[in-house]
């Protein structure tokens, strides 16, 4: 699973609805796995990222340091532009959880892949 | 080859004039016209795509030369034409540095527009849709031919030979055979023999760089042999125990399959007998093997398939000394006849591998040309999140991934087998690449997850493009399973796509049910477009979707007792 993908995944826990994002990662696993770089779409994916939920996934990763916000002028910023295209595509989570940051519910990851299955009773009706 | 000259009387596009040429035949099956500068060109073209109903044959043609030729140029829409055709005075181009060629490309029905945009997008050339469906021509010049062979959208490539818009049949069966007898002699061979052989050693040189890869001890020479065994015992075990997953899986990456089928000379690709030891790379000693290949449809033909490939074969055989195979062969003449559209082609592609293998790997797993088709429909932009939110064993996120890694996708399934087969194809994948660039393995911008369709673990608003192959009733799943399914799965995907700019694209067989589904959500999505397709013999159809502006509301967040769609 890549920094990408748990920007955009989120609990569907019953009754849980906006509040189930971003599920708190735990990773016993991790690999880089190197992915080419390009600049424009790094630089066009950081609007569409919620930076918040990235700067936390990245610090329990112990990643290199993520700012708190987007630099000022970020496009142009070559050095930025390599950080954050690491961080969002190179880093894989092989084998964690993540956790419902309302229900506390855990979803394994297991070979890179998360279960985010439920069961019936749990899902929404 | 007799007929004397005559006057052309092709239209000049755009000007209302007539070319008014000389035009004599060229001896091979078509006319040189020779004219004021600007109907040369014209007249070139014509006579290059060898007009049919040339004074050689012994059909009778009703319309006259010229009106034949007018016929064909307004069918060849030759405005756009024009910008791939080069413009030479006077006589052919046979020469290979500027030798043009017609294709022949068959893509999946319904696909034929995609396809078209595609040629136009890579090669530059205009495309002419057949009215056989699932066919379409364009024209290149032979340096080209490469890149002919990375279109995504088509499952076999041929060169034409000659083309009958109204061939004459006669009638009856002993006079049509004899007239296919005569054919042979009379078509313009040379020219798309040119391509094939170079299409043929393109397709060497591939070969051989894929096996010097694969790290073989035996020397060069022996590369052919050394290979070929490893790969047919590969196969073989892939036969006995299909829960040998990493093979399957190695066999059932759409990508894969696709080189396999294009590159490997036709031991592996065909169900070859296996002592034909002959080097692929001794052809040139030895005499050539063809086949023919007939399909025939129509309702008046008095004769069949068959018996038209085997005399129009033997007149083949007579013409060329070649020897008739129908199993190993290197040529492989297409005869195809569409009621009265008569065409004969090179084969330029074999069979593609994953076609035939469909029912023995998985019955729905869906062809890449077709996944392709689907992507494009949705014009991916750059950073776009695609899913499949019903991935199977990921053919549509793969060609994703392959085709379009300026995006970022999602594969997703809620059967654990499906994604694991899926992670495996891209890991797969990845090695190709590896063997391929010889580079280090770049990874791709394609994620798997397993989730249920119906509670996608997504934020709301998050994705811009959703594109899948829904549960058939026949083949996967019940039609009354999907007359719950698909109105919550177009409800779910109506949530995480983002409003306004979102869109799906929907391969489904159930039609009834998904526009019954749809019907009760014209608040979220509107139907923008359909494709009919045919999957397998099922007649298909793909949706393309727009999601509208409207917000996602949480059905706990409205008024009162929510009515459900039914």
């Amino acid at each position: 699973m890549k920094l990408l993908t748990h920007n955009l995944l989120s609990s569907h826990v019953r009754g849980v609805g906006p509040r189930g994002f971003p599920l708190r990662l735990q990773a016993t696993e991790v690999r880089i796995n190197p992915v080419e770089f390009n600049p424009t779409f790094v630089a066009r994916m950081i609007p569409k990222v919620e930076w918040a939920a990235l700067l936390e996934a990245a610090n329990t990763l112990h990643l290199a340091e993520v700012p708190t916000e987007p630099v000022e002028g970020y496009e142009c910023d070559e050095a930025f532009l390599r950080k954050m295209h690491h961080v969002l595509l190179e880093v894989e989570v092989l084998e964690g959880t993540l956790q419902c940051p309302e229900s506390g519910r855990l979803f394994p990851i297991s070979r890179g892949i998360p279960n985010m299955l439920l069961s019936d009773e749990e899902s929404e009706s | 080859m007799g007929g004397s000259g005559f006057t052309c009387s092709a239209a000049v596009p755009g000007s209302g004039t007539k070319c008014k040429g000389e035009s004599t035949p060229d001896g091979r099956g078509g006319h040189l016209s020779r004219g004021p500068r600007a109907s040369a060109h014209i007249c070139e073209l014509v006579s290059r795509c060898s007009l049919q109903g040339g004074r050689d044959l012994d059909s009778t043609a009703n319309m006259s030369d010229g009106e034949e030729a007018t016929n064909h140029l307004l069918d060849m829409n030759l405005h756009e034409s024009q910008g791939s055709v080069q413009a030479t005075e006077g006589g052919l181009q046979s020469e290979s540095e500027h030798l043009h060629v017609t294709i022949g490309a068959t893509v999946p029905t319904g696909f034929e527009q995609t396809a078209a945009d595609e040629v136009r997008e890579k090669l530059g050339s205009a495309c002419r849709i057949s009215k056989d469906r699932g066919k379409i021509y364009f024209d290149i010049s032979v340096e080209s031919l490469a890149q002919v062979h990375s279109l995504r959208s088509v499952d076999n490539l041929f060169v034409v030979v000659q083309e009958f818009k109204d061939y004459q049949f006669k009638s009856t069966k002993e006079e049509v055979l004899k007239d296919f007898e005569d054919l042979a002699g009379k078509l313009s061979w040379s020219d798309p023999l040119k391509v094939w052989e170079m299409n043929s050693s393109f397709k060497k040189k591939k070969t051989k760089r894929k096996k010097t890869n694969q790290n073989s001890n035996k020397g060069k020479t022996d590369n052919g042999q050394g290979d070929k065994k490893d790969e047919r015992d590969v196969k073989k075990e892939l036969t006995s125990s299909a829960s040998e997953t990493q093979i399957l899986d190695y066999y059932e990456n759409p990508a894969i399959k696709e080189e396999i089928s294009t590159l490997v000379g036709d031991d592996l690709a065909s169900s070859k007998d296996e002592t034909d030891e002959r080097s692929k790379e001794e052809t040139d000693a030895s005499v050539l093997r063809f086949r023919v290949t007939c399909n025939r449809a129509g309702e008046k033909h008095c004769f069949t398939s068959n018996e038209a490939a085997r005399d129009f074969g033997g007149a083949v055989q007579e013409y060329f000394k070649w020897k008739a195979d129908m199993t190993s062969f290197d040529v492989e003449v297409l005869l195809n006849i569409h009621d009265n559209e008569v065409l004969v082609g090179i084969a330029l592609t074999e069979e593609s591998l994953h076609r035939r293998n469909i029912t023995h790997f998985g019955p729905t797993t869906l062809r890449s040309t077709l996944a392709y088709g689907m992507l494009r429909l949705c014009a991916p932009q750059p950073t776009d999140i695609i899913i499949d939110p019903m991935c199977g064993t990921g053919a549509i996120p793969i060609e994703g991934a392959t085709e379009w890694s300026n995006c970022y996708h999602i594969a997703g399934d809620n059967n654990a087998l499906a994604v694991n087969r899926a992670a495996n194809n891209i890991s797969s994948l990845l090695t190709k690449s590896q063997i391929k660039e010889g580079s280090p393995s770049w990874g791709l911008p394609i994620d798997t997850v397993q989730w249920d369709i119906c509670h996608l673990p997504l934020r709301t608003g998050s994705v811009d493009i959703i594109v899948t192959d829904m549960p058939f009733g026949k083949r996967m799943g019940s039609k009354k399973r999907n007359w719950n399914l698909y109105p919550a799965c177009l409800r779910e995907m109506s949530r995480v796509c983002r409003p306004g700019t979102g869109r799906a694209v929907l391969l489904t067989q159930d039609k009834k049910c998904f526009t019954k589904a749809l019907s009760g959500m014209g608040h979220v999505w509107r139907k923008v477009h359909t494709v009919w397709v045919n999957i397998g013999g099922l007649h298909a159809a793909v949706y393309l979707l727009k999601r509208t502006p409207q917000a996602f509301v949480h059905p706990s967040e409205q008024d009162g007792e929510r009515e459900t769609p039914w």
